[in-house]
């Protein structure tokens, strides 16, 4: 019973095929909450809430157990790679 | 999106005890669907209140895991939320109320809506399991809270947040209110 952070991860990549994700439980390991980080192709030319609507799609049955999920990026490879580059150069600032 | 269960039960300061439950929006559970908002746009225009009791009598009470099977959104539901959210320009469906938001996440966007100034409706879905059933299929969006800005589904938490960092939400407040 409950949901860990590897189911999660498993349903993400079989339907998204993310090229980056992270899922970090918050829950302190009751497995109820989670934060999600993902990239990927497929959320490319799509609006902010299409790329929402599509996590909630891949963890449907997962949802069902979840009593938190935070979305916190759902981002193309292309601004994944402008994020990241950003970040370094502010880092060497 | 972000969104909690943490259905608690209802427990105010014993100060606001009996006003609140005074309140029609208290309400809902006994009488059936009851939908309460309290006016605060600029234009004056009368309270809305939607009261459907002869469509949602007793009989769903214990069955709420029928409910889940069967659809909670029914058409005269449908009706209801068509109607709150066309006559209001901004309409949050969250937990608990604007004054006391009973969600981390529903908290947050009941600040952001505040600090951008903006009028905007909110109710309370945990008062009626059958409104918060029939929204999640409504929306198409499993959770609370959700944020309707000019008659249209904007997002969860996390979007709203988003796009308050990245200024979009107040560009589409501005409009909207302008509109």
């Amino acid at each position: 019973m409950g949901v860990t952070k590897e189911n999660l991860e498993a349903s993400l990549k079989a339907k998204l095929n993310p090229s980056h994700l992270e899922v970090v439980d918050t829950s302190g390991g009751c497995g109820a909450s989670f934060v999600v980080e993902i990239v990927s192709e497929q959320f490319e030319g799509k609006r902010l809430l299409e790329r929402h609507r599509m996590v909630n799609a891949a963890l449907e049955e997962e949802m069902k157990e979840i009593h938190a999920l935070s979305i916190k990026k759902t981002v193309t490879p292309e601004q994944w790679k402008q994020q990241q580059e950003a970040n370094q150069s502010n880092a060497a600032a | 999106m972000s969104w909690c269960y943490c259905a608690k039960p209802l427990t105010l300061p014993p100060q606001l005890h009996s006003r609140a439950s005074s309140s029609s929006s208290f309400h809902s559970r006994v009488g059936g669907v009851t939908v309460t908002t309290s006016t605060l746009s600029l234009r004056p225009s009368p309270p809305l209140v939607f009261t459907h009791n002869l469509h949602f009598q007793p009989k769903i009470k214990r069955a709420s895991t029928t409910i889940r099977c069967a659809s909670a959104l029914t058409p005269q539901l449908k009706s209801t939320l068509d109607t709150v959210i066309a006559s209001n320009k901004i309409v949050l469906f969250m937990k608990g109320t604007k004054d006391f938001p009973q969600c981390g996440f529903s908290n947050t966007v009941v600040q952001i809506l505040k600090s951008l100034n903006v009028p905007f409706e909110t109710l309370n879905i945990l008062e009626n399991d059958m409104l918060r059933q029939g929204l999640k299929e409504y929306s198409s969006w499993p959770t609370f809270p959700q944020l309707y800005i000019d008659g249209e589904f904007f997002g969860g938490c996390d979007i709203t947040v988003e796009a308050y960092k990245n200024g979009e939400l107040q560009e589409l407040l501005e409009k909207t209110m302008l509109s």
